[in-house]
């Protein structure tokens, strides 16, 4: 089995990246920003096109001019929106419900352009999730985990104070175990809606994994969370609450004060931190490994969250101390690291997808989602 | 012509199709009924077997941009592709255009150097001058009407929200609105569509305070005229909030956020997502020492505004003196408005500079 697997390979070098990232950030501010159209075009091009599997790589097709005008569409409707919230709260109000319920719409719009902009080995991805749907992933199923849960938060301490202790105490277990199984809940909804939905030409990519490993993958993060919660408790708890009961009497807090204060920071650096890169590795290997393509073909990934967070970190270090000049570095080397831990597991030959005629479609979405900072491109 | 290569060697693929093969790139001189442009070339693409997969006159097949050492891709209108790694090759048949200048633009080369040091002026000076420039054109698009709309709906809100009718007596309130009346003839340059006014308002939980709004409307709270009731407080404190409205801090202050939002968002691709989390970050402690700035412009237009409305300009420290026994400092670069027993030591030097 495993003499089959095909790996996913990055060619692109920190050099080569280096002199089309200072080009791209030089044009756009001689151009206020008008050149980031065409940056945008180009990086996604370079990473696109760098990344290989069986000799065929991928290719990004948005022209710069249909983005520039997308992006200008969404600035003048940002700017005019902002001055009637100012202007006319109450018609404010309502424009931005709205905005939220037109936000799916933009966040397909968005999926659509990329998948149509995007290839491999000639072949266009597609993209046909539909609002409906996106509706109920992206607004009622988060809006109505909240409302359960502040409805048992609220029920347990309503409770507290009537009917007794024992009752409020399980209703408030029970709101945390909502609280742990929606959000995997939620994250697979919005997973197999991006996959599902993603077509390789004609092909449809499919998503195989129950919600068990969503919760295996929560409950290892939250498990770290509170060992280094726990082991911090025992070292430092102590001073921590001499701390604060002279902070209550009127003692001026020391240096050696400062010190644990920064230690508090710390250690919730490292409790959340690296439960993040836990989750998302682990999410990220089991949706690669149960995923199919449509003609035979899957996927492996074996990320570890140890290297991820590695790399991320050390990343942000040497950005940071060289005033972001090492960035190109730092994004071939996490993109290096990612193809290197990921592949293919190939079925009917690479000879044989097949595209389809595709209708333009505009960017709005697409200039929506950058401006916003949302990340909507192609689940690889 | 004849320097030109003879032929390509690359890989083709048939429209909307993954079929990968060997093909060769050759050309020919384009006959006349094949294309109005006389030194056209005429491009076949054939496999190795020498059987034709495509072909189309130069001018009509879509030439990809280069971006480093990828292959370089040509679309033929029928939708056959042919891609190649010999970039030398295909530069010389395809010719120079603006996006092969870009690709050498982008080679690894000192030139660079230059680029990374143009970057940093740039980014100076978009800050120092072309945000002002781009606040400065957004600010003479905006219609006056609009203004005023804004002095309307934040009052609304602010009725709805924190402010209660004013319990002021009425001769204590026609006597802070005649200060007010006798400062408007001296003040010189009013933008257009400026309406001022004066309102009155019980809001608790702001103590003595007051407040201006880009259209003209100045808002002081009875707790202000309560602990305040000097005539020169008044009027150096009204000046002050005139200030904001002649040099357009509120807008200008909407405008400029908005701006650098919008530009730090579209330049993010080119960050990364850490950077982008600081560069925000920083925007909002920068944004807070712009927001100092104007407090600093706005003292020193009510001294002067008081000045020549014959009132006594020191009537501002006064205040500041007052409010900074009573409330102490908070940390400076974290506050939209400076200390305010810097403020006070700064009127010092604007009385002097008066006339």
């Amino acid at each position: 089995m495993d003499s089959q697997v095909k790996g996913f390979e990055f060619r692109g070098n920190a050099k080569e990246w280096f002199g089309i990232w200072i080009v791209n950030l030089l044009l756009t501010i001689i151009t206020i920003g008008i050149y980031s159209a065409w940056a945008k075009v180009r990086t996604k091009k370079y990473f696109y096109n760098n990344t290989y599997v069986e000799g065929r790589n991928f290719d990004y097709h948005a022209t710069g001019k249909q983005i520039l005008i997308g992006r200008l569409i969404v600035i003048a409707a940002l700017v005019v929106f902002n001055l009637i919230l100012a202007a006319l709260p109450v018609i404010g109000l309502v424009l931005l419900l709205a905005l939220l319920a037109a936000l799916p719409w933009l966040l397909v719009r968005a999926m659509l352009f990329n998948a149509r902009m995007s290839s491999f080995s000639n072949v266009r991805f597609n993209f046909v999730g539909k609002y409906g749907r996106a509706f109920v992933v992206f607004l009622l199923a988060p809006i109505g985990a909240y409302l359960l849960i502040a409805i048992l938060g609220g029920g347990a301490a309503f409770a507290a104070e009537t009917v007794g202790i024992a009752v409020a105490v399980i209703l408030g277990l029970i709101a945390v175990v909502v609280l742990f199984l929606v959000f995997p809940v939620i994250d697979r909804m919005v997973k197999a809606f991006s996959i599902n939905n993603h077509k390789l030409g004609v092909a449809s990519f499919e998503m195989n994994v129950p919600v068990g490993p969503f919760v295996k993958a929560a409950i290892f993060a939250s498990l770290w969370v509170v060992a280094v919660l726990v082991i911090g408790g025992v070292l430092i708890g102590g001073p921590l609450v001499a701390m604060f009961s002279d902070l209550e009497a009127g003692i001026e807090p020391g240096p050696a004060q400062m010190g644990l204060i920064g230690i508090l920071y710390l250690l919730f650096f490292v409790a959340f931190l690296p439960a993040v890169f836990i989750y998302q590795a682990m999410i990220r290997n089991v949706i690669y490994n149960n995923t199919t393509l449509e003609g035979g073909h899957s996927f492996t990934s074996n990320v570890s969250a140890k290297s991820l967070l590695w790399i991320a970190l050390s990343n942000m270090v040497v950005v940071i101390c060289t005033l972001g000049l090492m960035l190109p570095w730092a994004q071939v080397r996490m993109a290096k690291y990612l193809a290197d831990h990921t592949g293919l597991i190939p079925g009917a030959d690479m000879d044989s997808f097949i595209g389809e005629q595709q209708e333009k479609v505009s960017a709005l979405g697409d200039a929506y989602s950058d401006i916003e900072g949302l990340d909507v491109g192609l689940p690889i | 012509m004849s320097l030109l290569p003879h032929q390509v060697e690359g890989r083709a693929y048939p429209r909307l199709s993954s079929r990968q093969v060997a093909a060769t790139l050759k050309h020919r001189a384009v006959m006349q009924s094949e294309s109005e442009k006389p030194d056209d070339l005429f491009i076949d693409i054939l496999d190795r077997e020498g059987v034709v997969l495509g072909g189309a006159p130069l001018s009509q097949i879509e030439v990809d941009w280069p971006i480093g050492r990828q292959p370089r891709k040509l679309t033929l209108p029928d939708g056959t592709v042919f891609e190649t790694d010999d970039h030398d090759a295909i530069g010389q048949i395809v010719g120079e255009s603006n996006s092969t200048k870009l690709h050498r633009l982008e080679q690894f080369h000192p030139r660079l150097i230059a680029f990374v040091l143009a970057c940093m002026v740039g980014v100076w000076v978009i800050y120092r001058y072309g945000l002002d420039i781009l606040v400065a054109f957004a600010i003479w698009l905006t219609p006056p009407v609009l203004v005023a709309q804004i002095d309307k709906g934040t009052m609304a809100t602010i009725d709805f929200q924190m402010a209660e009718a004013s319990r002021l007596d009425a001769n204590e309130q026609a006597r802070v609105e005649d200060i007010f009346a006798t400062l408007l003839p001296h003040i010189e340059d009013v933008p257009d569509g400026t309406n001022f006014q004066l309102l009155f308002r019980d809001m608790p939980g702001m103590g003595p305070n007051a407040f201006a709004l880009p259209g003209g409307t100045v808002v002081m709270t009875d707790a202000f005229i309560r602990d305040f009731p000097d005539e020169d407080v008044l009027a150096s404190v009204l000046g002050h909030e005139i200030g904001h409205v002649v040099e357009r801090h509120g807008m200008r202050q909407l405008y400029r956020s908005l701006t650098v939002y919008i530009l730090i968002a579209l330049m993010a691709g080119d960050t990364g997502p850490f950077l982008e989390e600081i560069l925000l970050e920083g925007n909002v402690l920068l944004s807070l020492s712009f927001s100092r700035a104007h407090e600093r412009a706005a003292d020193e237009f009510g001294v002067k505004l008081a000045d020549r409305a014959g009132y006594d300009p020191a009537g501002l420290k006064i205040f500041f003196d007052e409010i900074s026994k009573k409330f102490g400092e908070p940390p400076r670069w974290l506050s939209t408005h400076p200390g305010s027993k810097e403020r006070a030591a700064d009127i010092d030097g604007y009385i002097e500079a008066l006339p």
